[in-house]
């Protein structure tokens, strides 16, 4: 008697005859994942404690943070938002575990539909953890952005990364429009937020996180500041409200590298520092960097 | 940058009127009337008062302002009086000295953001925009305490603190630095106007205040907040404060027509332009939402939670009451924000404060009976001491009332607090000893003025406290008993505290009482059989528009 | 005659130590103090006089005598057994009244020539009081030949005694000898236009406060009494300032302008007279005496732990004071009466210390008196005294 491995149809599934014309298969993963179970209850509920117990631990262990702004969000009322520069992986969940706990628990992440939705378990593992919801990097999806708008019009608050990917250099790059577009088809304000010091964590390539500062000592490693609410002036198009939110997002950094009134002098003098970095010789670049230089771990001693 | 949310996407809130709610109540009591709550300190009961009694209820808060930041941005371009925008006064090269009230407002201490954040923000913005690279800030604390960096943290929030406080650029007034008062001169009736010499030498002073009750604000936050002793000496004494009635009504107050004269004085000498915000009664967090709802409407929930915290706060010992009290944070809303010269500014922020509080009540009570709350202007982090005590009850609470007092002459007073015969040594040091060294001699405030002040006053070591750690100034206690003097006077000394600690009560010249029935039973010798009460149901505050 | 007779018995003594620790004045429960019936004393001289005592006052000394707290130091200078009892207003045979200054001085002892110090008047400072024709003994009321108070008769030489005049009261003139030591404390302390804190408010802080007040005319006069009573009294005797116990260092630091070190003061009184002598009350003193003070001791300490360092770096002076002579003139002040017991008479009758006699006792409830004496301020008590005017005489 031979077991059968493969049970035959019709317990198995239908061999193709042949000549016959081959259909491609139905296209359910990147933008055609379809994440609506991800904001049912079930999954909402397990991911309030994956977030809440699992994820903030994790990145006050690994990155200490410290949370300024918050009380720029106090008149806020959600659906709002959010766009941050991004270095680093743990953007995500550091952003996610710093927002307020009304905007935390009813938020989903824009993730790159080509690396979060490669696959059906990547895509389910995305859509459940972290609320992602798919977006193409480059262009303007209609399926996606229709995803997007539906989903801020019902309250959910939208956690978006405008620069469409991770920083290679350290260096932000420009902002896309797809933040600015949403805020005005919405009519909804969108967040400047800044988040520094996560390269030194999880750079782009790296393989394994590496702690800095002391666990669980608030202050001592990563910043996450939230700016002022911005509104889409009346007429302003996509383009120059997307300008309007790097640029506070760059004043943001100024603030967290100074202060918040030198910071404010600049960006009336016009004179903030860009997130995107001199246009000079890579070296150069990179030479201005100030993690670059930062020594890692101590001296060794000798016995 | 301009205000991120102009003439936008968004409806702009800007000039709505601040909408009233349901307005005060004065409820005259009947049998099915349930019992009336209390406060006592670190706790409240309820308390059936005699039928025929009239309990004053607050104001439900009044509908707060949309968006307080555009209308931060509205006052400052829209200014009231004579005076021009904040942005066409500011230039590059001048000198701005920003002074702001101190953690003594609001009570308790709202949520985050502080108004007086979201204002001084807001004129920071404006002068970053105009080049003004000279900019102080100076909390005007008077003869208060100093902050701790938490406190000022709270009320600036961290990104001004950050910013300013490292480079020694937001700093304390001090009014016992010789050095750095400037005397302006004296008016016509001999007072001394000297102040904080930054702000009286800058090119602009902005002030910002959050004004809780009507006595705060106008001239009296730069004659007070940057004053010295001298010239704070000029209003606060005995004789205005029992010539003021009541302080809270500025109309008939001699502290304010005495802060008036001097700042008009100031106002000569140096640009002041006045920022002025109002506040709701939204005073308690959730969790004591009953203590702002009229008895009658309490939900199981309201009940529910009234019992657990009573019952829990009985066996919990005082010290971590106090904390616990300590910790709320107030979810009081902004209702208004007035920019420009002062006085202009003024009337409208007291007609703010008043369309909030005032409640109107037609006659006098033989009994005036009050729930003193855990907290007072001078005890934020901190005991309410017995001196205290006697300030909230007979300076704030008594003082409280437009027209005439709610008390008949010759009246009692009935105010229930358990007052500990306890001091913050950190805070009060000077109030230990007036505790025990004045009031024993004599409880008559004209008397202690006179002996008294000048020693406790010029006290080296209650200076170096008030300079260097945390302390009131050492004149500060006789202020305490000053701010009573109008009541002592009114109700010639027929003051029953209950629940109080006998010996600390005695020592004040009140009488102590264990019930509030035994309270009721004393004051009838003095005012007769079936006197007429009025209880004011407070806090939240409330202004008792008295005819 | 009857009277309370102190024996030498060591473990009476040792029993009077322990029950002391379970409340003052239990010593007398089962001490060495008895109620006896005992000879009358003899008359020792030609000069010596028969006394019989209407009132004798129970002083802080006796008390610890009784108790068994007494210092060894007086081991020498007490004859025993003996009678207790030197605050003294009796009568003679004759039936004038008189007051007994209890000093057994040269004169009284028939030592020919006196020492330099009784020469001069100054009998407190006798340096034989251990020799002479009497067995040792400071006092009246620790010496075995004379008697003391605590009886009906006892013995006394001629210069011991103060004629009382008619219009004192017997309770004025009982106060007399607490009153003797106070104007000597308050003249030797140096107080003249100094600001002074008196230390405890029991007969003598009292009395000091009242001479104070009377004859040394102080610039600021703080008394720092426990008891409610004693307040009441310090206030009416002149004090400026009465505080309580607890409350001394805040009164004396605000009165002063001083500014605080540590747990102490930078400056303080300059003058304090310590009235409790205790090892608490002596560390007290050190705290509020301004630098360059005078530290005036007039409570009996016996052996105390106390750190002296600073009254070494503050250049404190701690001085005694016991008992009374002759006062010397002292600079600013008005002419007085050379005999500390001639400013007593004075003193009494003009600050009304009578009004400090809370209480009298006949001999047989000498357990009352003393446990009354013991805790005087807790009863709101003064001065307890022996009655012995309606005692037997035989």
């Amino acid at each position: 008697m031979k077991l059968p491995l493969r049970p035959s149809f019709p317990i198995g599934p239908p061999t193709w005859p042949t000549g016959v014309e081959l259909q491609p298969p139905p296209r359910r993963t990147g933008v055609h994942y379809d994440t609506d179970w991800a904001r049912r209850w079930p999954a909402r509920v397990a991911r309030a404690v994956f977030v809440d117990d699992l994820l903030r631990p994790l990145v006050a262990v690994l990155g200490s943070p410290l949370v300024t702004g918050l009380d720029r969000l106090a008149d806020l009322e959600a659906p709002a938002i959010f766009a941050a520069n991004h270095h680093s992986h743990l953007d995500t969940p550091l952003v996610l575990t710093s927002l307020p706990a009304r905007f935390r628990h009813r938020a989903v992440v824009a993730a790159a539909a080509d690396y979060f939705f490669s696959s059906r378990v990547k895509s389910a593992y995305s859509a459940l953890t972290i609320g992602a919801i798919p977006i193409e990097r480059t262009k303007v999806n209609r399926r996606s952005s229709d995803l997007a708008a539906s989903l801020i019009d019902g309250g959910w608050n939208l956690v978006v990364f405008p620069e469409g990917g991770r920083s290679p250099d350290g260096w932000g790059q420009d902002f896309r429009g797809g933040a600015a577009y949403l805020a005005i088809r919405c009519q909804r304000p969108v967040v400047p937020v800044y988040v520094e010091g996560t390269r030194r964590i999880l750079k782009k390539g790296a393989q394994l996180p590496t702690p800095i500062g002391r666990p669980f000592a608030r202050g001592t490693g990563v910043r996450v500041t939230f700016g002022k609410p911005l509104w889409a002036q009346l007429g302003e198009d996509s383009r120059r409200f997307a300008v309007r939110v790097e640029a506070a997002v760059a004043e943001l950094g100024d603030e967290t590298a100074t202060d918040w009134w030198t910071a404010r002098r600049r960006a009336a003098a016009g004179t903030t520092p860009s997130l995107t970095g001199p246009t000079t010789a890579p070296w150069r670049r990179a030479w201005a960097l100030d993690d670059q230089r930062r020594r890692r771990g101590a001296d060794p001693t000798w016995p | 940058m301009t205000s991120p949310r102009g003439d936008a996407v968004s409806p702009s809130p800007v000039g709505r009127p601040a909408l009233r709610t349901r307005p005060g109540l004065v409820l005259e009591v009947e049998r099915s009337t349930p019992p009336v709550l209390f406060h006592a300190g670190e706790g409240f009961h309820l308390e059936r008062l005699p039928v025929g009694s009239r309990v004053i209820y607050p104001a439900e808060p009044v509908t707060p302002l949309a968006d307080p930041d555009a209308a931060i941005g509205h006052a400052l371009a829209n200014p009231v009086g004579d005076s021009e925008p904040l942005a066409a006064l500011l230039r590059p090269g001048m000198s701005l000295t920003i002074a702001f009230d101190n953690q003594a407002v609001p009570l308790p201490p709202m949520r985050r953001p502080d108004n007086r954040q979201r204002v001084i923000e807001a004129v920071l913005d404006l002068a970053a925009e105009a080049g003004v690279d000279d900019v102080e800030l100076i909390a005007a604390h008077g003869l208060h305490r100093r902050m701790t960096e938490p406190e000022l943290r709270h009320i600036v929030g961290d990104r001004v603190y950050d910013a300013f406080a490292p480079q020694g650029r937001l700093t304390q007034h001090d009014a016992e630095d010789h050095d750095n008062l400037e005397l302006i001169g004296r008016t016509p009736e001999g007072e001394y106007v000297e102040i904080n010499k930054r702000a009286a030498t800058s090119d602009l002073l902005v002030y910002v205040n959050v004004n809780l009750v009507a006595m705060d604000g106008g001239h009296k936050s730069t004659m007070t907040g940057l004053a010295s002793y001298r010239s704070l000496r000029a209003h606060h004494n005995v004789n205005t404060m029992q010539h003021s009635r009541s302080f809270m009504d500025q109309e008939r107050s001699e502290l304010h027509h005495s802060a008036w004269r001097m700042g008009r004085m100031l106002g000569e000498h140096v640009k002041v332009f006045q920022i002025e915000t109002t506040l709701n009664t939204d005073t308690f967090p959730k969790q004591f939402s009953f203590l702002q709802k009229r008895e009658w409407e309490w939900s199981a929930r309201d009940r529910a939670s009234y019992l657990a915290v009573s019952k829990s706060l009985d066996r919990c010992p005082p010290r971590l009451a106090r904390s616990i009290f300590h910790g709320i944070k107030s979810p009081q809303k902004m209702t208004s924000v007035q920019a420009g010269e002062v006085e202009a500014v003024h009337a409208l922020t007291t007609a703010s404060v008043y369309r909030q509080q005032l409640v109107p009540i037609d006659g006098q009570a033989d009994i005036l009976t009050m729930g003193l709350p855990y907290v007072g202007p001078y005890n934020v982090n901190s005991v309410m001491n017995p001196l205290l005590v006697m300030c909230v009850g007979l300076g704030y609470f008594f003082n409280l009332y437009r027209g005439k007092p709610l008390v008949r002459q010759g009246g009692v007073v009935i105010m229930s607090h358990p007052t500990p015969w306890e001091f913050n040594p950190v805070h009060h040091p000077s109030y230990i000893d007036f505790f025990e060294q004045v009031l024993p001699e004599t409880t008559d405030p004209a008397e202690i003025e006179a002996k008294f002040e000048a020693d406790f006053a010029n006290d080296p070591w209650y200076i170096h406290l008030y300079r260097t750690s945390y302390a009131y100034h050492g004149v500060h206690a006789f202020y305490m008993w000053y701010w009573g003097s109008h009541a002592l006077q009114h109700v010639d000394n027929n003051v029953i505290i209950v629940g109080g600690n006998p010996r600390a009560v005695r020592r004040m010249g009140f009488k102590p009482a264990s019930t509030l029935r035994d309270a009721l039973e004393m004051a009838e010798d003095v005012v007769g059989r079936n006197p007429s009460i009025t209880h004011l149901h407070s806090p939240p505050i409330l202004m008792a528009d008295v005819t | 005659m009857r009277a309370l007779v102190f024996e030498r018995s060591l473990p009476r003594y040792a029993a009077a130590k322990v029950a002391a620790a379970f409340g003052a004045g239990l010593g007398a429960r089962v001490g060495p103090l008895a109620l006896s019936d005992i000879p009358e004393p003899e008359l020792p001289g030609p000069d010596w006089r028969r006394v019989r005592p209407r009132l004798a006052g129970i002083c802080g000394s006796d008390l610890s005598t009784v108790d068994g707290k007494a210092s060894a130091y007086f081991e020498p200078l007490v004859s025993f057994p003996f009678v207790p009892g030197h605050e003294i207003v009796g009568e003679l045979d004759d039936g004038t009244r008189v007051v007994v200054e209890p000093v057994l001085g040269c004169a009284v002892r028939g030592v020919a020539p006196p020492c330099a110090a009784c020469a001069g008047g100054h009998i407190d400072r006798c340096e034989r009081l251990a020799f002479g024709h009497l067995a040792p003994g400071m006092q009246t009321g620790y010496c075995t030949d004379t008697g003391g108070g605590w009886s009906t008769a006892l013995v006394a030489h001629q210069t011991q005694l103060h004629p009382v005049p008619d219009t004192m009261s017997d309770e004025t003139a009982v106060m007399i000898e607490p009153a003797a030591c106070a104007v000597h404390a308050a003249l030797g302390s140096g107080a003249f236009g100094r600001t002074v804190l008196v230390l405890g408010a029991g007969t003598l802080g009292l009395c000091v406060t009242a001479a104070l007040r009377r004859f040394a005319a102080p610039s600021t006069l703080m008394v720092a009494a426990k008891h409610p009573q004693q307040r009441r009294l310090a206030a009416e005797l002149g004090a400026d300032l009465v505080v309580g116990s607890e409350e001394v260092r805040r009164a004396v630091r605000r009165t002063t302008a001083s500014l605080r070190v540590g747990t102490g003061l930078s400056g303080g009184v300059e003058v304090v007279v310590d009235c409790v002598g205790s090892q608490a009350s002596l560390a007290e003193d050190l705290a509020v005496v301004a630098p360059g003070g005078t530290i005036v001791l007039l409570g009996m300490p016996a052996t105390v732990a106390v750190d002296l360092t600073p009254l070494w770096q503050r250049q404190i002076t701690l001085r005694g004071s016991y008992a009374y002579g002759v006062e010397d003139e002292v600079a600013g002040s008005p002419p007085l009466p050379a005999r500390t017991f001639d400013m007593a008479f004075d003193l009494v009758t003009e600050a009304g210390l009578d009004r400090l006699v809370s209480a009298t006792y006949t001999l047989d409830r000498y357990r009352d008196a003393i446990d009354h004496a013991a805790n005087a301020g807790r009863r709101d008590a003064v001065k307890v005294a022996f009655d012995l005017r309606t005692e037997r005489r035989r």
